[in-house]
């Protein structure tokens, strides 16, 4: 409640006074109930006017501010400084457009404008006496942070965090971190392979003592909101201890009598029960899976540090916000979809990878040498048309890796032709260089639309590719290949359980989704969770990383002080008159409102940490029992009271 | 208070105040460091804030520009000096010294009210580069509408001194004695936010820009979808007439050796794809041609917006276009190689869109003194460690953020930009000063 | 003295519409002097009450600038703002107020022009339906 208020008109030099006759509006408002000082003022934003408002304020005692000037947009912060630096609450300051919204609008129309501005003006004092007080919510917040799954993503984000001097929990699904990268070879355009850079990148990771990884980790639960969540930590037991020493670990994993299909090789291989994917793995104790394992001990026998007898723990960490690195899963093709599982040389561009790194000198597939090699594109991504599916989007990283890897191979093993069929070549940006590359080296593109697929048929032991290609005036043409690549894409994690936990949206495409993918890339409407990486959508290696660690420079910024400053507009409830009915809860967008028991009645009560104050509740409220501070009945009322007369 | 700017100590410099420099600054000054913003433009905003919408959400650019922009001018940890240069940049122990030139606008910008009296009075007329010469401007001007700050400056070269603007300004503000001032900065870490240019169309003649009337380039293009276009409508250059069989052609300036640019520009498929959308809703009657060898429909929902553009109606010709030349009534002949039919064809447009690329801005190097900071093989600022430390350069303490790097587009601009930021900060708590 | 013309409410929003509402006197474009605007941080939160209360106190016309698809706070905005809308003209009916005196639509940050087109026909209907 203000009833010392100070009024002031602005000139603005004479953008408004050109148009509004100025005196006049002080003339007409001096009167006003409340009202004890009126002026005019040429510039109120200048330092002197300023300075002769903090004046008024201190020598007057005044408690609240109507300043008539330019839009709210340009001054409302500045001028709320000025009453702060009076000691008067900022929230007791109220400004009036009469710029934008007078002179300007109406300078057809001065007597016009002139009218408005004195019904503004009276509307502004009206709201500003039944302004009230408000501070800013200021919660405490944990200076640490949750990052899920430790490919790329992950460990680059701890890392950075962890510099900027924030506590990072960084946990891993799996018993190794890397995650899709310490599958790759060799990385497009440079020297190093995939596994080379996490081995870099984790060693970094490993000298910075504000992180803690977890592997076969996995989050059950989270409670809590922005600066102060609580989740619950599964760990699964990796069986070993320590590293143990290589010779040991091999006599162990000669030992294991157990086979089963290598996922990490995607099933082109076997692995037993206890295993490493690769020497250089980190962490560097190798791992027994014990859903494979039959406990006979025979590994027992060469590594002392096995322990069949470890058991699954749940820990409980205290964090201030999440980053969820969850990456992708590859799309692996439906049986037959372009041969695939039907015919015995039809692999995908995953496999194709691996095979590399699995031949050293030749490439061999089932025993047969690779003469040539064809690239089928977009398996898996672009379905529209005559192809099957539901994954509209282009899973933008496969054109160029499909590229790179006939042009490794060429290199590696140097009597490898390749032909790729595609739907038009996706290399942007610098990435193009490869693609001419590829032309010069003798590669073949041919170009199918969605309406004409290739086909992949067996003919004897050949398999034949047939395309109709748009180049060759769509004539339909069969090329034998010795080794079938279906270029297949990105998809979402079929593991969903991290997005059921957090509860964070995802999108169309079923990747999770940011509010905004230019405003706000990397958060989600769930306050303190942020998301970045090939969990977000398809990203290479580049887009991935600069996704990351924008998401890290968000997290810190948000808790960094280890306190949370909200803005004291939310919404509030009128306890004596709300009846629960929750028609606030299922209309507020923030999951902001909860129903408590207050004095033996069940009403709404409301989250602070997660109400924006954007008042979708208050107009769904059957007895309006609910507003918005600053936007409540009386004083969207008193304005409106003024505006009428 | 330009006293005291002449001697300061800032944690980081950020060269640029397009998206880029923005996202980044803006980052750093939330994480608590300080910054200062160096802008060479009369405005902050950098290309965006004159793009019409932007794909794939057709959010108007404005709307997403203008909170950005205005959150950047009034972040207590953010200091923006614009229509100034850095002059020179030097290391100096753990540290840098930048010598940065503030340019004299002849407004003093905490005097202008934005009024534009001085622009109504002022008899001087020269083409508004912000408006990709479509239409005139005064000597003394706002910049443009969504200008921040939006506070006017005369262009003293094309200027006649007439005194009519000192005389009309209403605070005073002209000052034709105004001299360039040359600041010292201290700082620990710079960010080139740089940018990109845009090739030149001139540069490839077989198309004519410059020569036929009715050849113009996209940002030209996108001027006239603004809702603070000039012409309120999408009108042709020879006769005011609107156009209605508009062609596209792509990849004009990029993935062409002819030019030296063999590079894709990434984004030139999409806001073609765009304006061509916005087109159909402007002119429902026009028909519009896209010439295209591959469509880089590639970021998150490109694809699907592609896609509604061909149910719109939008026409799509694989072709490279060789060549362009004028009939006599204005109207132009496209000369493409058909890859379907794999035919050479002709076609007649009364409006030709070229698509022109992403160059890198040569500016870069010479604003270091001692050493410089190196370059990649494409004249953009090479970064060493890509796929790690993707804002690294061959400097330490040298970040790049945005398409000083590479051609991005806007959404992986604002990412590369956010990972600068976290790049710099833990640099700078690295460094312990 | 000539009629003033008829009084309108306009409510806003303080990140979507009002913006295109300063945008218009930016560029100088004109409407009626007797437009007034209440700011609200959105749309869906306008209360039927308050349009209802304006209609008592002798406002001519209630305009809704709301933020359609660009809310930053609920994509389903458009929707709840239609709501408000149906079930404060259905009070109105009820009070022989004639609906038409209330009136929403989407405007954008940017969209001064649609704005002043608006406000200029309401203006005109409200005149001729005095």
């Amino acid at each position: 409640m203000s009833n010392k208020i100070g009024v002031y008109i602005c000139h603005c030099g004479n953008n408004i006074s050109e148009y509004v006759d100025v005196e006049r509006v002080r003339d007409s408002i001096e009167n006003e109930k409340g009202v004890h000082i009126a002026r005019t003022t040429m510039f109120a934003c200048a330092d002197s006017a300023q300075t002769e408002i903090i004046d008024d304020i201190k020598d007057n005692a005044l408690d609240g501010i109507v300043i008539a000037s330019c839009s709210p947009k340009l001054h409302l912060q500045t001028f709320r400084e000025v009453a702060k630096r009076a000691g008067l609450n900022p929230y007791n300051y109220v400004q009036v457009n009469i710029r934008e919204q007078g002179s300007w609008a109406h300078s057809d129309d001065p007597e016009g404008a002139t009218e408005k501005a004195i019904s503004l003006v009276k509307a502004g004092i009206g709201r500003t006496r039944f302004s009230k007080s408000l501070e800013h919510f200021t919660i405490s917040a944990k200076n640490s942070v949750l990052i899920i799954g430790a490919g790329i993503a992950g460990m680059r984000a701890a890392i950075e965090l962890a510099e900027m001097g924030t506590r990072v929990y960084l946990i891993e699904r799996e018993h190794f971190v890397g995650g899709r990268l310490s599958q790759w070879g060799v990385l497009c355009s440079l020297n190093e392979t995939g596994k080379e850079l996490i081995s870099r990148i984790y060693k970094r990771l490993k000298e910075l003592d504000n992180i803690t990884l977890f592997t076969g980790a996995e989050v059950i639960s989270k409670a809590g909101s922005s600066g102060n969540f609580e989740v619950e930590i599964k760990i699964t037991p990796r069986h070993v201890k320590t590293k143990c020493d290589p010779e040991g670990l091999q006599k162990a994993i000669d030992a294991c009598p157990v086979e089963v299909p290598d996922e990490f090789n995607f099933y082109l291989t076997n692995r037993k029960a206890i295993f490493k994917n690769f020497d250089s793995e980190f962490p560097e104790a190798p791992v027994i899976n014990m859903e494979n394992c039959n406990r006979c001990g025979e590994c027992l026998k060469y590594c002392d540090s096995i322990d069949l007898d470890q058991k699954t723990e749940i820990i409980k960490l205290e964090i201030g916000a999440i980053q969820v690195c969850t990456g992708f899963d590859p799309y692996e093709p439906k049986e037959g979809e372009f041969g695939y599982k039907t015919i015995d040389n039809v692999i995908t561009l995953q496999q194709l990878k691996r095979l590399v790194e699995l031949n050293e000198k030749q490439l061999f597939l089932n025993g047969k040498q690779i003469h040539n090699i064809a690239f089928i594109y977009c398996v898996g991504s672009r379905q529209f048309g005559k192809i099957n599916g539901n994954n509209q989007y282009c899973s933008r990283y496969c054109c160029t890796v499909a590229i790179h890897s006939s042009l490794i191979v060429g290199k590696k093993y140097n009597d490898i032709s390749c032909l790729h069929f595609t739907r038009g070549v996706r290399t942007y940006g610098k990435q193009e260089l490869i693609y001419d590359e590829a032309s010069q080296k003798g590669d073949i593109f041919f170009h199918f639309d969605e309406n004409s697929p290739p086909t992949v048929e067996k003919s004897g032991n050949k398999t034949i590719v047939k395309v109709n290609d748009v180049y060759t005036d769509q004539i339909e043409l069969g090329v034998e290949a010795d080794l079938v690549v279906l270029v297949s894409g990105m998809i979402p994690r079929k593991d969903n359980s991290v997005v059921a936990i957090l509860k964070t949206p995802v999108g169309r495409d079923g990747f999770l989704n940011e509010i905004h993918p230019k405003l706000r890339p990397v958060e989600t409407v769930i306050d303190g969770v942020f998301i970045s990486g090939a969990a977000q959508g398809p990203k290479n290696i580049e887009e991935t990383v600069n996704s990351t660690l924008s998401a890290a420079s968000k997290v810190n910024a948000l808790i960094c002080n280890e306190e949370i400053k909200l803005e004291p507009t939310i919404a509030t409830i009128n306890e004596e008159t709300c009846e629960w009915c929750g028609k606030c809860l299922e209309a507020c967008p923030f999951n902001a409102i909860s129903q408590i028991t207050h004095n033996g009645k069940k009403i709404a009560s409301i989250i602070e940490t997660n109400c924006k104050g954007c008042g979708i509740c208050t107009p769904v409220c059957p007895v309006d029992a609910i507003d918005i501070i600053g936007y409540t009945n009386v004083e969207i009322e008193s304005m409106i009271i003024e505006l009428a007369k | 208070m330009q006293e005291e700017n002449k001697n300061r100590e800032f944690d980081v410099l950020v060269i640029g105040g397009g998206i880029a420099g923005q996202e980044s600054s803006l980052n750093l000054a939330n994480m608590g460091l300080e910054v200062l913003l160096v802008e060479k433009d009369y405005s902050i905003g950098g290309k965006m804030i004159h793009l019409s919408k932007v794909f794939p959400t057709l959010d108007c650019s404005a709307c997403i520009a203008t909170p950005k922009i205005s959150e950047t001018a009034r972040h207590p940890n953010i200091t923006i000096f614009t229509y100034s240069e850095v002059k020179d940049i030097e290391k100096s122990g753990k540290k840098y010294i930048a010598r940065v030139i503030k340019k004299p606008r002849y407004v003093k910008e905490e005097l202008c009210s934005g009024c534009q009296e001085c622009e109504f009075v002022c008899p001087v007329y020269v083409p508004d580069q912000y408006q990709y010469d479509l239409v005139g401007r005064k000597a003394v001007y706002v910049p443009f509408s969504l200008a921040n700050p939006r506070v006017a400056a005369i262009d003293i070269d094309n200027c006649i001194l007439c005194g009519a603007c000192e005389k009309v300004c209403p605070t005073e503000a002209i000052d034709f004695t105004m001299e360039a001032e040359e600041i010292e900065i201290r700082f620990k870490a710079v960010i080139i936010a740089t940018g990109f240019n845009l090739f030149d169309a001139h540069n490839k003649p077989q198309y004519g820009f410059g020569k036929f009337k009715n050849v113009v380039h996209s940002m030209q293009m996108e001027r006239q979808l603004v809702p603070t276009r000039p012409f309120n409508a999408v009108l042709r250059p020879s006769d005011g007439k609107m156009p209605d069989n508009i062609a596209y052609v792509l990849c004009t300036g990029s993935r062409d050796k002819s030019v030296g640019n063999p590079l894709c520009s990434q984004v030139c498929c999409m806001y073609s794809i765009k304006q061509a959308q916005l087109l159909m809703g402007a002119l429902p009657l026009a028909d519009v041609t896209i010439y295209y060898i591959n469509i880089r429909a590639f970021g998150k929902g490109f694809c699907e917006f592609y896609q509604q553009s061909k149910t719109m109606g939008v026409e799509f010709v694989k072709g490279k276009v060789a060549q362009i030349t004028e009939t006599e009534n204005d109207n132009l002949i496209v000369r493409y190689e058909d890859i379907f039919e794999g035919k050479v064809k002709e076609a007649e447009h009364d409006l030709v869109v070229l698509a022109v690329g992403a160059l890198p801005n040569p500016d870069v190097p010479d604003m270091f003194k001692n050493e410089k900071v190196e370059l990649g093989e494409f004249k953009y600022v090479k970064q060493v460690d890509r796929f790690a430390c993707p804002a690294r350069t061959s400097m330490e303490g040298v970040f790049v953020s945005g398409t000083a790097a590479v051609p991005l587009d806007i959404p992986d601009s604002i990412l590369s930009a956010g990972a600068a930021s976290s790049e710099v900060n833990s640099y700078i708590k690295k460094l312990g000063i | 003295m000539t009629n003033p013309g008829p009084k309108i409410l306009v409510f806003s929003t303080e990140k979507i519409s009002d913006p295109a509402i300063d945008l218009a006197g930016l560029l100088k474009m004109h409407y009626q002097a007797r437009a007034y605007t209440i700011i609200v941080p959105c749309s869906s939160a306008i209360k039927p009450r308050w349009v209802m209360f304006a209609f008592e106190q002798g406002f001519d016309g209630v305009f809704i600038a709301a933020d359609g698809t660009d809310c930053p706070y609920d994509t389903a905005c458009t929707d709840k703002t239609a709501q408000i809308l149906t079930n404060t003209q259905k009070q109105m009916k009820e009070r022989g107020i004639d609906p038409a005196r209330l009136k929403m639509a989407a405007i954008c940050s940017v969209c001064s022009e649609p704005f002043v087109k608006y406000i200029k026909s309401f203006s005109e209907y409200l005149s001729q339906n005095n």
